[in-house]
């Protein structure tokens, strides 16, 4: 069985096998060019996060897939919702602005609340510090899209079965010929 | 990989896999019984359009590695922009370049030199092989001839090629576009 797999991938010749690795390799890059596509098209160095938290129930659930932009020129005001991050968490959290103070020549600094959080983020932020400035901000919340990203917290509660799909989907373009 | 003459045995009911098989049998009969020698250069501009496509990609994810998201900005436009574009030219390449060809052979007889092109699609839920032979001299002729014939033809019932049945179909149809008298 398991040998039969590999016939296609036997029966190929040197320029065969080379098209057979270069064609995986263009399934990746594109998805990976999409991605940097979109980059650059929002100005978000992430513009698709999931929620992960109930924190800002009811407006996002844990899975909705939330679209994101952060373009220079749109100011940051209070009552919309962004997505920060913060020193010493890998993750970043979307949470709405509460305050916010800006200074003539354009520089802000804002504090954030989660919805269904009773306290503000202060205590959320690294360790003395009181305000977020732009350089935190991920991007602003433009669109959501509900559940969808429950598939992503399936794959990153259990790592071992998302290396069991991705190594399965990987395989199987390698080794069938098309 | 590439091992002459050993059985191959394929799942039958497999369009793409009986094509490619088939395919492999015409390569060997063209370039190993009629002795025409395989000229690769359709091929690997295929693959040289592949592996740009990859490598600015790859350059793409580096540089955006080295200096993270606003400072690559430009490189990554301009890596984005030019990896569709790159797309576009193979989609370019494989529909009117390569249209299904799948071995280019050359041969020398006497002073000129012939090229053979064998093409051949499938179509969908069908078991019909269509196999397109073309030849070109350096005389400036061109010749083509076609067989559409099932699968039934080149592969028995265990899902073996008949290397012989093949053999058989691509000879008659060589020899009759290489006499003069066939001209149409």
């Amino acid at each position: 069985m398991l040998d039969s797999l590999f016939d296609d991938v036997k029966r190929m010749n040197k320029r065969q096998f080379i098209y057979q690795v270069l064609s995986f390799g263009m399934i990746v890059s594109s998805a990976l060019m999409i991605w940097k596509g979109l980059m650059v098209v929002t100005g978000s160095e992430s513009p698709i996060v999931v929620v992960l938290s109930g924190s800002m129930e009811p407006a996002f659930h844990r899975g909705d897939l939330l679209f994101l932009t952060n373009y220079p020129e749109e100011p940051v005001r209070v009552g919309e919702i962004v997505v920060f991050k913060v020193e010493g968490r890998d993750i970043p959290i979307v949470h709405r602005v509460l305050k916010l103070h800006e200074k003539n020549n354009g520089t802000v600094k804002f504090l954030t609340k989660g919805d269904n959080n009773s306290v503000d983020d202060r205590g959320l932020y690294a360790q003395g510090q009181l305000w977020l400035t732009k350089k935190d901000v991920v991007g602003r919340a433009r669109g959501f899209l509900p559940y969808v990203g429950m598939v992503t917290i399936y794959m990153n509660e259990y790592p071992k079965f998302k290396f069991a799909v991705l190594g399965c989907l990987a395989i199987y373009v390698l080794v069938h010929r098309e | 990989m590439g091992e002459t003459n050993e059985v191959v045995k394929i799942n039958k009911w497999d369009g793409a896999a009986a094509k490619n098989a088939v395919d492999d049998a015409i390569r060997e009969v063209l370039t190993g019984d009629l002795k025409c020698k395989e000229s690769f250069a359709l091929i690997d501009g295929r693959l040289f359009l592949c592996a740009l496509a990859v490598g600015v990609a790859l350059y793409a994810l580096l540089w955006d590695y080295l200096y993270p998201f606003p400072q690559s900005r430009l490189v990554l436009i301009i890596c984005v922009s030019s990896y569709f574009i790159l797309m576009g030219i193979l989609t370019l390449y494989t529909t009117f370049k390569e249209k299904g060809i799948f071995v280019v052979a050359k041969e020398k007889v006497g002073n000129t030199t012939r090229v053979w092109e064998a093409s051949s699609y499938v179509k969908k839920h069908d078991d019909k092989y269509n196999l397109i032979l073309v030849m070109r001299d350096s005389n400036g002729k061109y010749r083509e001839a076609s067989i559409n014939k099932s699968f039934a033809n080149y592969i028995d019932t265990n899902g073996t090629v008949v290397q012989n049945l093949v053999l058989n179909e691509i000879t008659k149809l060589y020899n009759s576009l290489s006499s003069e008298k066939k001209e149409k």
